[in-house]
């Protein structure tokens, strides 16, 4: 049986895509086999993160109105075996997705062996956004450490905890949250929440802290998964949130400001 | 459907006005208190209650006082030699046995009626949800987010933090209070009297905070407990 985990936020611009093909990549990279969808149908992103915006012939709605088979639509990774991409249309709009139709899509991947299915939620709370939701075992919330963010991810642990099948047959959804573009040092100075503040707010399990890294912008320019980027910040993070998810204890990184040497500061930052 | 009349009883809480036999006149006294508090007196109703030895003229000179003064006389209370006097003014008579019969009377209704226990909700209460407790107390275990609405028609009680909407006493029910552990909320609402957290005092905020209605003034009362 394959397990369903749907990562959102509510908001958009938080890291949602990112934290989805890292995620998805770093599942994978533990031995299990994983497929990426995007839902965010109309406005596919995934696909470049993932550096197969090339490779696309078929997609996710072609498959859920039959003009295509799923291992047609399926896009296998060139760096990790055990990783698929499932791509989002850039045509059609989120009212191709039906309940019916996306439910079938998951049985069917869960019966080609994938253990995890990644889903990439669009922001909002609409269609495409409820439809990641619905058939979700966990769930990851990306939040960015700013009220805004914070409060739509509350909105959006409701919609889970109401709207999701898991909860309308009295079951719950697991909640893991991940902090996204996180600086300490702009948390020590009061401009930005903690990450106490923030699961104080939202109540739910911290799986990870995401800080802000050149390397996350550059890992989406070069369509690498930054959790790839063995020699970066967020890369590591993203290991360490994985590996959490998994069930592994391991300490908060890059939660503390970096303590800048003299050359460094006359020189400007770092990654 | 087919809606019927139905016969239920309820409490209502009415101003006693307590008339000693030696105090000075009446009206006098009215008209003062009015100018001390002139929203004190309007739109109430009370009930007066002479002493025994009160004859029905003064009685009755007394009403007419009250009458001027457009405060709302419901009735007379008092020792039962007066209730002829509240017949022949066309007033009605409250008994000082009154509790007694109330109390017969609401026992009945519990009796006929499945009690109805509160509602229980596990928290967190999320952005966006709401709750009502219809006829019933509301329990929330755990906290209620910013931006979440919860209602009962009776009492609310969080025990967490409540940082949302909390309204108890929906329908009117003027006795509804609000118990909270840790008090920090959007805004606060008891029987349609409702007040922003800009206006709540200072030093109750992330408190263990009990709040009331006082239907005198209709101001809420927010109290420490324990």
């Amino acid at each position: 049986m394959a397990t369903v985990v749907t990562v959102t936020s509510g908001k958009g611009g938080v890291g949602k895509t990112t934290s989805s093909a890292a995620i998805a990549a770093g599942l994978a990279q533990a031995g299990h086999r994983t497929v990426v969808i995007d839902f965010d149908v109309g406005l596919r992103n995934l696909d470049l993160i993932m550096g197969v915006e090339r490779r696309v012939v078929f997609d996710f709605v072609s498959v859920i109105s039959g003009e295509a088979t799923l291992n047609q639509a399926l896009i296998q990774d060139k760096r990790l075996e055990n990783l698929s991409i499932l791509a989002a249309s850039q045509t059609k709009d989120k009212d191709a997705l039906t309940e019916a139709g996306v439910g079938q899509i998951l049985d069917e991947l869960a019966e080609l062996g994938f253990e995890y299915i990644v889903c990439d939620s669009p922001a909002g709370i609409e269609r495409g956004a409820t439809m990641a939701l619905h058939f979700a075992d966990h769930a990851v919330i990306v939040t960015n450490p700013e009220v805004s963010s914070v409060r739509d991810s509350d909105r959006i642990l409701g919609i889970l905890q109401s709207k999701s099948k898991r909860a309308k047959e009295g079951g719950k959804v697991h909640e893991h949250l991940l902090i996204t573009r996180y600086d300490p040092v702009r948390v020590e100075n009061g401009e930005m929440l903690s990450k106490e503040d923030v699961c104080d707010i939202l109540a739910v399990k911290l799986i990870g802290v995401i800080p802000e890294s050149k390397a996350v912008l550059r890992a989406s320019n070069t369509g690498v998964p930054v959790i790839l980027d063995k020699d970066s910040d967020a890369g590591l993070a993203y290991s360490d949130s994985v590996a959490r998810f998994l069930g592994e204890d391991r300490p908060m990184q890059f939660v503390i400001p970096r303590k800048q040497g003299l050359l460094s500061r006359i020189l400007g930052g770092g990654d | 459907m087919v809606k019927v009349p139905r016969i239920r009883a309820n409490r209502y809480s009415l101003m006693t006005l307590e008339w000693p036999r030696e105090s000075e006149p009446l009206a006098h006294w009215l008209k003062a208190q009015r100018e001390k508090a002139p929203l004190l007196m309007d739109e109430i109703a009370i009930v007066l209650k002479p002493a025994p030895e009160h004859q029905p003229e003064e009685i009755r000179s007394a009403v007419e006082a009250l009458d001027r003064l457009d405060i709302g006389l419901m009735g007379l209370t008092g020792s039962s030699q007066h209730r002829v006097v509240a017949h022949d003014l066309g007033l009605a008579w409250l008994s000082s046995n009154h509790g007694w019969i109330e109390s017969q009377l609401s026992h009945e209704t519990v009796a006929s009626q499945s009690l109805e226990t509160a509602l229980i909700m596990e928290g967190p209460i999320r952005s966006g949800v709401q709750i009502y407790a219809k006829d019933r107390d509301l329990i929330v275990i755990g906290q209620v987010s910013q931006g979440a609405e919860i209602m009962a028609d009776g009492h609310v009680h969080v025990y967490g933090r409540c940082r949302g909407r909390v309204a108890a006493g929906v329908g009117g029910q003027v006795s509804a209070e609000i118990f909270c552990l840790t008090f920090e909320p959007e805004l606060v609402s008891l029987a349609g009297t409702y007040c922003g957290s800009d206006q709540i005092p200072e030093e109750l905020w992330s408190a263990r905070v009990r709040v009331g209605l006082d239907e005198t003034s209709q101001k809420l009362t927010f109290g420490l407990m324990g």
